[in-house]
This record gives structure tokens, sequence and C-alpha cells, in this order.
């Protein structure tokens, strides 16, 4: 079989068990949302209408049967704890958190990339000690230490930034204000993502940049006398390539745990606060639902980032053949 | 190898390791005792809180006075002794510049009050919040604590006064030493992080070898296993397992474990398909060597410094997820982690009270750990790929 | 005052001795409460209120409890309902812009026991547990004070509460002697040992998770310590919230800790500690099983009349005492924080400051009429009156729809709502014994909308939820017989049998408008905020007869109400 076929079909497999795994993590889940209720009004006929209501009666597979139907049509159902449809919980909550991660991991990763590479370019120099340095401080710190302490800040003693939320109350009508508004709300999240993040990239692309630079063909250009820049940008970096967007796309699904505490932390409206209160609420529908996609996303980047690799890297393609 | 000791990361982690170890014989109660009022302050940190003491009234001394300069105590209680019996009478309280005193507590043999009793506070007239101490010690001066009507009478009378300072760091939102639970800290932090990492790194390392080595259906399954581990978002597993599993340290040790080894199987994997073709090993194939015994006697030793660098610098990795989920709230309570304290001070209020003290240390305790790591695993990195020295110009 | 309606069906001398139990409750708890509430409660009129001053009404979501004080403390939010931390309430006890208010509430908490078996089936066992319990020390630690031991099952405010029972003050000594002198043992490891010779066995005390509930972990903690120290071997189990609620459905449990919210109705006794309620799904957890109590349960739940509810809740609550089926440990207090940049807001000890009568008086105490910004700590969620279950749903809809009768905030008694007045008679026919309920609703009531209130929309409602057997209000609906509507103003509904109960019953239930209800295809998935009003536009399906107008819901930001200019309240005259 082909390469692709097989990464496809076995990306297609991951999925299927994922489906079968995220039933039964929450059905294997000790409790039901029905059987928590303790609430004197709530008669015991009473419990049994909500247990209907839910499907909660019917036989485990059929419930299964029911599962598998809805999420693969997006469906998702209707979540427990709020009594709304899941995907529009989702609906309210993505932007807010694709926003923050997408702005984050972006500029992180430029950062990062600019930092290693002249790091790199700089070996022995106070540069290249400052940035790994600070690079390896940037990892180390607790992503929530570090946004705590930002809010206190900023939020008590200066108070620049607003303390939570995307927008202020009212938000201001019209469309500059309105983005400008959003910004400000998002300006101090996005500043903790990127100042924790950073680092981590700043290390790899040096340690990247150093090795590719002691390989035998840089050496070849050089010793041909191509222009400094020229080996850096022809060269260097397109061999960097590969595997910087591979870590780009690896690392996004990564950071949707850096979201669940940064959304805690700045009481924003996101899918990753949405997951932790499904989670722990035992709401079997939304806590599914956000497990599915993100497993989604996840082998969504997996076979993106084995394309690509598969595409810039002529080492994968004669590999391929060869098989 | 040598210049390990010149690192300041060794010396810094054999202090750590240390600390974890003997920490805590430095003081005598343990992490979890209450040893003073909540958020207490440091020691070094406000002069004018009082000393903590306690002020008896007895038989023999009907009446003490009471030169006050400090600022007010923050926790107060007053204590009759049950040989008082009843006797109608009461305990009084005059303030500085006052003529009439208050009737703090009755005489009564038994009866027990705190200045956070909301039912002492009306009996003072005062409003329910806050601590009755406030009040009661509101200006600096001259205070008198007796006792009404004329006569003997018998027990004791203690009023405990608390100053609201402790210790070095403090103490947290239930009287618990700050620094004794930052000591223990040290030793969850490493325990979590060494044997997670470990564990981590023998699985991944059987599983890299089996899969390389064997090929055929056995890499097939293991590489599927790994991609399905992969595709599994960390932290909502972790999360979902922590509700279900219940909590406890090795729990969490296992599940981290379970799922950071697919790196290194990965890179031990590759190794391995290289190593595997090399003429050496087929030479000794074709001798007729068994399988285990080039892969224990060769193979192995083979990929020990890169295996040696990597759980290096995984060990951060595993302290972080920790504090992340025991900062979530999802740890055991009973275990005191660096991330289970920042947690507890978030939720219990130390931004609002100002106890600074109570999330800097953990934060820069968990900082500081992964700095030891990180910079060890750079150092163990260099020796394995000299290209990553420092110092080599091009 | 009471005089403005006169409510048919209660005895005259009963109203007087109940208005002067209730007025010595209240003056004895104003005696002392130094600096309480801004109107006695001789003084509080309802019929006083108007419609709302204000103009807008924005209830800002915050989860972050830190978020919430900082906010308040600059400024940007007004009131704050519900503080939880004791660090909240005492940084802004200091806060000079802010007055703080106490109310006691319904919150109950409670250590059960498994009556049925050894060694919760002995009585001096659970007495001498209670009386081992060291409430006022939990409070102090685990509160830092703000909440009240508790050593009654109903909770001091409630309008039924007997003071009168036996209590087992904290006296550990005295906890060893019961149960000496009822022939108890203690062995060489200070464990029981019965009279009979039976050895404790180990319990195990089930609560939920510290990550879930912190106090009630360390409380239940504390209360194993407290229990072992008298010689009863327990230990803590916290377990996950939905497991520990299984497994106290399976009846698999010693000991455990749960809380409850109760209202001021006592017919909550009945469903705690009738042994007709010791079935799957039924509350009476422990098992306790006494023909006695049983008997003036059953008398409870199904009185005619407020005397002998009155009568009934006190006999139960004495045998309660004696049974000591769940030991009470202590009621939450509620402490609510206002900006004194605002005046009108009432304030007692029953009702947090955001109650429904600050809202309609609210206004800036200086100045031009300005927005109003509440806090609210979580979500609202589907904003469906049917299936909304939590409090931060009730928070809105609560101030949308009303319903036929209210709550006095001071005595908790019963005040006309929509229904101006009410009467309530016992019919006797064949199948024997009715209670008739007869509401007169006011003239000139309206829609949000428009369009006039009418006792059909009332009929419409309970009809409804009845015909759909809507689990949120069966209990309400669920002895309704049936229902005339002889005029527009006017409602009759008949029940299947007799129960003082009743009228707090039906009369509670929120009024939703025909005209819009009858066309909702799915009430279980109806999302009436995101619903365009059919004739009118600015409004969505989101329509009562209440004080505030919703506007606008924007997801994890706000919910926006305006104040409804046209109330019924404002319009008497």
């Amino acid at each position: 079989m082909n390469y692709w076929n097989r990464r496809i079909a076995s990306a297609i497999l991951v999925l299927a068990l994922v489906l079968v795994l995220n039933f039964l993590l929450f059905r294997l889940m000790p409790g039901d949302p029905v059987a928590s209720i303790i609430d004197p009004r709530f008669s015991p006929e009473a419990k049994e209408q909500l247990r209907r209501m839910y499907g909660l009666d019917q036989s485990l597979p059929v419930q299964f049967l029911m599962y598998v139907k809805s999420t693969l049509s997006f469906d998702f159902g209707i979540s427990f704890l709020t009594g709304r449809p899941v995907m529009d919980e989702l609906r309210s909550r993505v932007p807010n958190t694709v926003f923050l991660l997408g702005t984050s991991l972006l500029l992180s990763s430029f950062l990062g990339t600019w930092l290693g590479m002249k790091a790199a370019l700089r070996r022995g120099s106070i540069l290249e000690k400052c940035v790994l340095w600070i690079g390896a401080l940037s990892f180390s710190f607790p992503s929530f230490f570090v946004q705590l302490v930002l809010l206190m800040f900023f939020a008590s003693m200066l108070p620049v930034f607003p303390l939570r939320g995307t927008l202020s109350v009212p938000p201001p009508s019209g469309g500059a204000a309105l983005l400008f508004d959003y910004l400000r709300h998002m300006a101090l999240p996005v500043l903790s993502l990127v100042l924790l993040g950073f680092g981590g990239w700043a290390i790899y692309v040096r340690n990247l940049m150093v090795k590719i630079l002691g390989e035998d063909f840089i050496l070849l250009a050089r010793a041909r006398g191509l222009p400094k820049k020229n080996i850096l940008r022809r060269h260097a970096f397109r061999t960097m390539l590969p595997p910087l967007l591979t870590i780009f796309l690896l690392a996004l699904p990564g950071i949707v745990s850096g979201a669940v505490i940064t959304e805690t932390v700045f009481s924003l409206h996101g899918v990753g606060r949405f997951l932790l209160e499904a989670v722990t609420g035992h709401d079997y529908p939304a806590a599914g639902a956000a497990f599915f996609l993100l497993a989604l996303l996840t082998v969504a980047c997996n076979l993106l980032s084995d394309l690509l690799y598969g595409v810039t890297d002529p080492r994968v393609r004669l590999e391929r053949g060869n098989r | 190898m040598r210049d390990i000791f010149l690192r300041w990361s060794f010396w810094c982690l054999l202090l750590l390791i240390g600390t974890a170890i003997f920490g805590n014989r430095l003081f005598d109660a343990p992490p979890e005792r209450e040893v003073a009022a909540p958020f207490s302050k440091p020691l070094w940190l406000d002069r004018t809180l009082p000393p903590t003491k306690e002020i008896r009234l007895s038989p023999e001394s009907p009446s003490l006075l009471l030169d006050w300069h400090y600022a007010p105590p923050s926790r107060l209680s007053i204590r009759v002794e049950p040989s008082a019996g009843e006797t109608g009478r009461f305990v009084l309280w005059r303030k500085p510049e006052t003529e009439v005193p208050l009737r703090l507590a009755p005489l009564r043999g038994g009866f027990e009050a705190d200045g956070r009793d909301i039912a002492f506070k009306r009996s003072l007239g005062l409003p329910p919040f806050g601590d009755a101490a406030a009040s009661l010690f509101s200006e600096q001066g001259g205070y008198e604590l007796s006792v009404s009507g004329e006569g003997p009478w018998d027990g004791d009378v203690v009023l405990k006064l608390e100053g609201g300072r402790w210790g070095l760091l403090g103490t947290d939102q239930r009287g618990r030493d700050i620094a004794s639970l930052f000591i223990a800290g040290v030793q969850v932090s490493l325990i979590v992080g060494i044997f997670a990492t470990l564990l981590a790194t023998f699985l991944g390392t059987s599983l890299g070898l089996a899969a390389g080595y064997l090929g055929g259906w056995t890499d097939s399954v293991i590489m599927r296993i790994v991609d399905l581990l992969l595709s599994i978002p960390l932290l909502p597993v972790l999360m979902a397992l922590a509700a279900l599993w219940g909590k406890g340290l090795w729990q969490l040790v296992l599940i981290l474990s379970i799922f950071s080894w697919m790196g290194t199987a990965r890179t031990i994997r590759a190794l391995t398909l290289t190593l595997r073709d090399a003429s050496y090993i087929e030479g000794l194939r074709g001798l007729g060597a068994p399988s285990k015994y080039i892969l224990r006697r060769h193979l192995l030793p083979e990929t020990l410094p890169v295996l040696l660098a990597t759980m290096t610098l995984g060990v951060p990795g595993a302290i972080l997820s920790e504090a992340g989920l025991s900062f979530l709230g999802l740890s055991d309570p009973r275990v005191i982690s660096w991330g289970r304290m920042l947690h507890e001070a978030h939720s219990f209020g130390a931004f609002t009270a100002g106890a600074w003290w109570m999330l800097l240390p953990p934060g820069f305790g968990i900082a500081l750990l992964c700095l030891v790591f990180l910079d060890l695993g750079k150092f163990l990195e260099e020796k394995v790929d000299p290209r990553l020295r420092k110092g080599v110009r091009q | 005052m009471i005089e403005i309606y006169t409510p048919q069906g209660y005895r005259k001398d009963e109203k007087e001795m109940k208005r002067a139990l209730f007025l010595a409750l209240i003056a004895v708890v104003f005696w002392m409460l130094p600096g309480g509430a801004e109107a006695a409660p001789g003084k509080f009129d309802p019929e006083s209120y108007s419609a709302p001053k204000i103009e807008d009404l924005y209830l800002v979501i915050i989860r972050d409890p830190d978020a919430q004080i900082l906010a308040l403390q600059r400024g940007q939010v007004h009131i704050l309902g519900d503080l939880h931390r004791p660090v909240d309430v005492d940084a802004l006890a200091l806060d000079p812009k802010v007055n703080l208010s106490l109310a006691s509430g319904f919150h109950g908490f409670f250590l059960g026991f498994n009556v049925r078996t050894f060694p919760w089936n002995r009585v001096e066992l659970r007495q001498a547990a209670w009386q081992s319990l060291p409430r006022e020390r939990i409070v102090r630690d685990l509160f830092a004070g703000y909440a009240e031991p508790l050593s009654t099952f109903l909770p001091p405010v409630s309008p039924y509460y007997q003071p009168d029972v036996t209590a087992y003050p904290f006296n550990p000594d005295a906890a060893r002697k019961r149960l000496a002198d009822a022939g108890w043992t203690w062995s060489e490891d200070n464990v029981l040992v019965s009279p009979e010779g039976e050895r404790i066995p180990p319990q195990r005390l089930l609560s939920p998770t510290a990550s879930v509930a912190p106090t009630t972990a360390e409380l239940a903690a504390r209360a194993a310590d407290a229990l072992t120290a008298i010689g009863i071997p327990v230990s803590s189990e916290p377990m996950d919230f939905a497991t520990m609620i299984s497994r106290l459905n399976e009846r698999n449990f010693q000991m455990y800790v749960l809380a409850w919210q109760m209202t001021r109705d006592p017919d909550s006794l009945y469903a705690f500690y009738s042994s007709k309620m010791d079935i799957p799904g039924g509350y009476n957890i422990p098992g306790i099983s006494d023909p006695e109590l049983d008997v003036v349960l059953d008398r409870l739940r199904f009185a005619p009349d407020a005397m002998s509810a009155l009568a009934a809740a006190s006999e139960a609550q004495k045998k309660l005492a004696e049974l000591a089926p769940v030991a009470p440990i202590y009621s939450r207090y509620s402490i609510s924080a206002v900006s004194r940049e605002w005046k009108g807001t009432l304030v007692t000890d029953r009702v947090t400051a955001d109650n429904t009568w600050s809202l309609l008086a609210m206004e800036p105490a200086i100045g031009p009429m300005r927005p109003l910004y509440l806090v609210q700590g979580e979500e609202p969620r589907a904003l469906n009156p049917f299936t909304s279950s939590s409090a931060y749903d009730w928070q809105v809809l609560g101030l949308i729809y009303d319903s036929l009768i209210a709550v006095h905030p001071y005595t908790l008694e019963t005040i006309p709502w929509l229904a101006k007045s009410w009467s309530i008679e016992t019919r006797h026919d064949d199948s024997g014994p009715h209670t008739i309920l007869t509401f007169h609703l006011r003239e000139g009531a309206r829609w949000q909308d428009g369009k006039p209130l009418t006792a059909d929309d009332a009929a419409f409602t309970y009809e409804y939820l009845r015909k759909n057997g809507v689990p949120r209000y069966f209990d309400n609906v669920d002895n309704i017989d049936r229902i005339e509507t002889p005029n527009d103003l006017t409602l009759v509904v008949t029940m299947k049998n007799v129960s003082f109960w009743h009228l707090h019953r039906v009369g509670g239930i929120p009024i939703l408008p025909r005209h819009i209800v009858e066309k909702v295809d799915d009430w279980r998935s109806w999302l009436p905020a995101s619903v365009k009003h059919p004739e009118n536009s600015s409004m969505t399906q989101l329509v009562g007869t209440g004080p505030f107008i919703f506007r606008e819901y924007r997801a994890g930001e706000y919910v926006h109400l305006k104040g409804n200019k046209d109330f019924w309240l404002g319009r008497r005259r």
C-alpha cells in the first residue's frame, strides 16, 4: 500500500479508537448527572423523568450507537450541565481560544526562532548566553505562576490592563473601539503565553541551527565563497524549515492544555475552561465533544506534519520510494 | 565527566536532594500541623505586629495592666477554667482613656470564646465582620483586664493574643508553616519528576529497542500505540483519570509516565534501526548470538548517553505537568506539592489578602528545580554531541 | 402592613398568634444584630414599592473571587451577592466604600449515619457522636466564624423553628458518660464495645473530595478525629461526588456528610426522615424508621392549615432531636457587599442584598441615574424556565418571571404578588377532602411585550407543566386535579388531596405567557434568550411580567436587563 494511504488509514483507526475510548472513559466514570441531584424538591419520579430526558435509561450499546452517530455528524448532543447544545457552547468559545492560542503560538515561535537564530550565529557571545538563560527561565517557570504575578502587577499595582474577560461591560460600540477593547483584554493573557513559550523555541532553534551550521554542506557552501546571508537564507533556513514546521504543528494541540490554565486565571470564555468544567462535572456530551475535537486536531496536525515532511525533505521522499 | 563538579546546577541539585531528605528535621511539627493564625506574616516582615502572648488572671492577681504599643493582634481568644463555676461575675476590659470597662465575658467555668465567633462579637456590640481583636485593641496605650465584683473566686481566666507573625515564610490559610510546606514540596517535586521520567524512559527504551530491533509486527503495533497515545490530549486525560482513579502520588507518577514514553521510544527506535545494520552487529548475529544478548550488551549501552540527556531534560516536563495539574486542583490534597501550594494560595485568597509570601516561594522553587535539570541536561547533551559545546567557533 | 390584603381561610386568632410569634422572633434577632437592616419589619410595605428606578442592570460574570473583590473595590461593580471566602469578608470589612450585610439561610450541613445496621442502629451512640462534634471550633477554624453552628433540624430562621428540643452541646466527657451509662465499655485500644460485647468495626465517613469542596473534606477529617477520640474508629474517605451519591443511593455506606438547601416550608422533613422515603431515589438516606415519627411527618405533610402544620413541625423536631438520625453541624451565612455609592438596598437577616426589593428601589446615592452592575459568579446556562436548575439561571429568570405569591423578606410569610389575594378552602366530596385554592389576579398587569396577563396564562402554565411532566415542577403540579378560570382575573385550582403546602407549591410556580409558549416545539431544547419575539423584533422570547426585561446575554461576559417601566407594581393606582 502506498505510504500516504497507510498513514491516512492509521489516522482513521486512531480516531475510531479515540471514539471508543471516549465513550468508555465517561461511561465508566462513576455516577451520572441525574444521580448527583440532591434536592428534596426532586422526588424519585422527577429524577426518572430527567433520566429519560437525557437518554440515560437506554442500554449501553444503544447509548454507544447514539453517541457515534451524534459525534460523526458534529451534533454532540445537549450538555448535561447547561442544557444547551454543545455545539452552541463551543461556538461561543472557540473564537476566543483560537485567538489566544493562535496569536501566542505565532508570536512566540517567531520571537523564539529569531532569537535562536541570532544566538546560533554568534556562538560563545554574551547574546547567546543571554538567549539560552532567558530561554531556560521562560521554560522553567510554571505558566500559572507567571500569569498570577503579571495579574498582581498589572491589575492591582498599575491598573493598565483589565482583570478579566474578553470585553468590557458594556462593550463599546463601533468596530474599531470594540476591536481595541478586545485586544486590550487579551493583551495580558497573550503576553504571558508568549513570555512562557518563546524560550523553548529559542533553545530548540539554536540547537538545530548549530547542528545544521556544522553540517558538511554548509562548509562546502562557505568554501565556495557564497555570501553569509545567502548561506543562511537559502541553505540553513531551508533545512531548518521542515523540523520547525513539524514542531509548530505538533505544538498546536499541546498548548490547548496551556489554554486551560490561562483561561482559568484570566476568566476567559474559552474551550479550555469548558473542558475542565465538563470533565469535573461529569458532563459526558460536552467532555466527549471536547476530547474528540482535540484528538481530531492532533491527528490532523500529525498527518499534516508528516505530509509537510514528506514534501519538503527529499530524504523522506527517497525513503518512501524504497519501501 | 569530571567537569560536572564545576556546574552550579550539580551542587544545587545535591543541596535540594539534601533538603528533601533532611529538611523536615529543622521543624518540630509536621508540615500539616496548624502552628499559628492563618495568613500570618513572616517574622521579618512587619515589626509592628505584637508577639504571641498569654495573659492570665487568677484569684491571686485579679487584674492586669497592659501597655500596648503594637498593632492589634490578629487573633484573640478567652477561656475560663472549669473550676471557676457559676459566679455571676464578669471579666472586664477597659480601653485606654475610658472610664467604663466593657464586659468581655461572663466569669463562668468552661466559658470559651474566640474573636471570630459572631455570637461573641454581638455580645460586645461589634459588627459581625472582622476579628474582635481589631476593635478591642483599637489604639495603643494602657489596657486593663480585670474581674468584676468583690471577693474571692476560683480558677483562672486566660486571654490568648496571637500576633500574626510566624517563621521564615509565614503561614497559609490553615495556619500551616509555609517554610515547612515548602521543604515538603521539594520531596514531592523531586520524586514525581525523577520517578515519572525514569519510568517513562524505561518504558520508552524497552519498547523502542523492541520495535527497532525486532521489526515487523512488533514494530507496527508499537508504533500504532505511540500514534494513538500521541493523539490523545494529555491534560484532559489526566483530568479524567485523576477524577476517576482517585488521587495519590504514585498514581500520578504512573499516569505521567504512561503519557511521556513515546518520544523516547521513537528516538531509541530510530537509533536502533541505524545500529541494527552495523557490521559488528551483523557479525554477532552471524555467530549465533541471541537477540536478547545483543540488545542488552551492545545496543543498550550505545543508547545510554542519549538516554541520560533525554531523561534529564524530561524531568522539568514532569515537574511542570504535576504543577499544572495540582494548580487546577486535580491532585491529592494530602500530598503537599508546590503546585498544590499555589493552588491553595490562589483559591483561598492569598492575592486578596496580599500574602505574597505564599505565592512567590513555590513558584520560584519550581523554576529553580527546572533550571537545575535543564542545565544538567544541557551539560550531558553537550557531552554526547560535541557540536553543541560552546566556544567551538567556526 | 398586612391589612391591605386579607387572605381568607386563615382563622383570625391563628393569624394573630403567628404574627406575634414572628414579630417576637424578629425583635429578638434584631436586638442581637446591631447595624442590621435599613427598615424595621413593621415598616416594610411591599405596596410601597414601584417599578424599578434603574434603567440598565448588568449582571457581570466574574468567576475568580479575587477579580470580584478587586472589581468591587474599584467601583466597577456595585453588588456582590455572596462572599464565600473569609479573606474577602475581612478585606471588605475594612473598606469604607462598601457596606457588608449578613443573612442566615436555609443551608444545613449534616453528618449522617446508616441507621439500618450496627453500630448506628443504637440511638445512644448517635447521640454521643452528636455530642462529641466540636461545632464551634469547626466554624471558627474552617469558616473564620462566618457560619452558624447548627444543633437543630430546621435552621433558626425557619418560621417553624422549634428551639425547645433536646440539645447536645459539645462535651466529649458527657458523651462518654452517656455511653457508659448505657452499658458501653472501652477496649484497651480505646475502641467502644457494645453492651452485648460487640466491638465497633472501623467506620468510613464518605465526603466529597478536597478539590471539589475543600472545607467539607477538612470538616469530615475533623469529625472523624473527634469521633475516634471518644472511641468510635472513624476515618474519612473523600470520593468523587457522583460516586458518593451512588453509594448513598445504594445504601452502601456507614457514615456521610452532606449539605442541604432547605426552604421556608418544613415539609422537607418528610422527604428526609419518613420511612416511606427510604426507597431508591428517596432522600431518607439514614434509613430512620420510627412509627411515631412517621405519623407526625404524615401529619406535617398533609397538614390542612397553619395551626396543625406548626404543631406537627414542632413535634417532628422534638422527636428528631431524640432520635438523632443525623447530626447537624453548621448553617452557612450569606454575606453580601454593596457599594456605598448606591442607596435603597433592602438588607435583612433572611435575604442577601441582591434581592428583588433592592433592585426595585436602588438608585445612586448622588448624581444622575447610572447602570447598576451586579456580580454573578458563574454563567447562567440555558435560561430556560422549564429546565434551568442552577441558581445563576434563576438570578436572571427570577427578575423576568413572576409567580402568584412572594415571600416577605423579613418574616418569610406569604405575601401577594401577581395574585392580590387568595383563599384556601377544603371541600369534601366522594373521593375525600380536597384543597381548593382560589387566586385573584391583579388588574392591569401586562406581559413585557404589552399583552395583558390573564388567569388563562396561569392555567396554561400549570397544565403545560403537568401534561409534559417537566421534572423540575413535577412535585408542584403533581397533586393538581383540575384548573378553572371563571373570569380573566380569577383562577381556581382544585387539588387531589388536602395539604397546607399546596398554596406555596402552586403559588410559587413562575407564570409563563401562553401566547409564546404554546408555539414552542420542544420545551427541552427551547432557548428563549436566543429566539426573537414573533412580533416585537427588539425583544426575545424570554418575556415575563417581572420588573426587568431581558436584553442581551453575551456568553462569558454579562447579562443585560432593562428596567420594566411598565411593571405592574408601579401601575396600581
